[in-house]
């Protein structure tokens, strides 16, 4: 079918590339992993700019691609999350003290801890703000499924910052 | 162990969640990979004619190695069978020459009895 959206690669680029570079972020907890995978999925998209048939496609797309490319490296290196969180966090210039609190500093490193299902389903509710039917669309998997690991993962991630921030409040 | 109520850690989550911005240089990487491989010939990017004669071309190439090859192995059959023939061949020859040898002996022997 014809469309008229004529794409921009460039700006489809800088409009997206911190959330392409996010997602990947999140989902490998390895900054260099996410930097390769976001040129992957940009590179990737510059081959079907043709088929893209708006703006929301674009978006829709590359937050598809960008979640199962990180899942499909992921499944390659076996990346353990935890102990590359530190790296993230030294290398990006975040410091710990930006963060609005100590939970919230850790929230990040516990996210990698989860299942990769639940982690990707939380990265999109919370850091993309999608609903739960947008986010079974994006990683094309049934929406009970998908309303499950957001349970699942919001519970897990919930008892693991309250069992850290009691260590934290016994520390100070 | 006590939680949180649940719409303030989700708000947390909201805040905690934000977007990472991309490294500075990501774009500039990602532009030069680009042009490398538009730099680069692609298959598809050549015309259809072209392509045809190039996949006739090694289809041919391919035909040729093959044919190349059958014919290869039979004329070495053949170098085969010519040999063994030859070889039957140089065996009744010495069967014939000994043949006749023994004959010419008997036949004298006859003669020698007879006188």
């Amino acid at each position: 079918m014809a469309h008229d959206w004529q794409p921009d690669y460039e700006q489809l680029v800088d409009e997206h590339q911190s959330m392409v570079f996010s997602l990947a972020l999140r989902m490998t907890g390895d900054r260099g992993l996410a930097e390769e995978i976001a040129q992957d999925v940009f590179l990737e998209l510059d081959k079907r700019l043709g088929k893209i048939e708006s703006a929301a496609h674009a978006c829709f797309w590359l937050r598809r691609v960008a979640i199962s490319r990180s899942a499909d490296a992921l499944r390659r290196r076996k990346v353990r999350g935890m102990s590359l969180w530190v790296t993230i966090e030294e290398d990006h210039g975040v410091a710990a003290e930006e963060r609005d609190s100590p939970l919230g500093t850790r929230l990040e490193e516990l996210l990698a801890t989860l299942p990769e299902p639940q982690r990707a389903a939380l990265v999109l509710r919370y850091q993309e703000e999608l609903t739960p039917e947008e986010i079974a669309a994006t990683l094309e998997a049934p929406l009970a499924t998908v309303k499950s690991n957001l349970q699942r993962g919001l519970k897990l991630l919930r008892a693991k910052a309250a069992n850290h921030l009691q260590e934290y409040v016994r520390g100070i | 162990m006590e939680f949180e109520p649940m719409e303030d850690f989700d708000q947390k989550l909201k805040r905690s969640f934000e977007r990472w911005p991309a490294p500075p240089d990501l774009k500039r990487r990602l532009m030069e990979n680009r042009r490398r491989r538009k730099e680069r010939p692609q298959w598809f990017a050549l015309p259809f004619a072209v392509r045809v004669a190039v996949s006739l071309c090694l289809l041919a190439g391919v035909l040729a190695a093959l044919y190349g090859g059958i014919a290869a192995n039979q004329a070495e059959q053949r170098r085969k069978g010519e040999e063994a023939r030859q070889q039957v061949l140089l065996a009744l020859r010495i069967t014939n020459h000994a043949l006749d040898h023994m004959n010419r002996q008997l036949a004298a022997h006859n003669r020698a009895h007879q006188e």
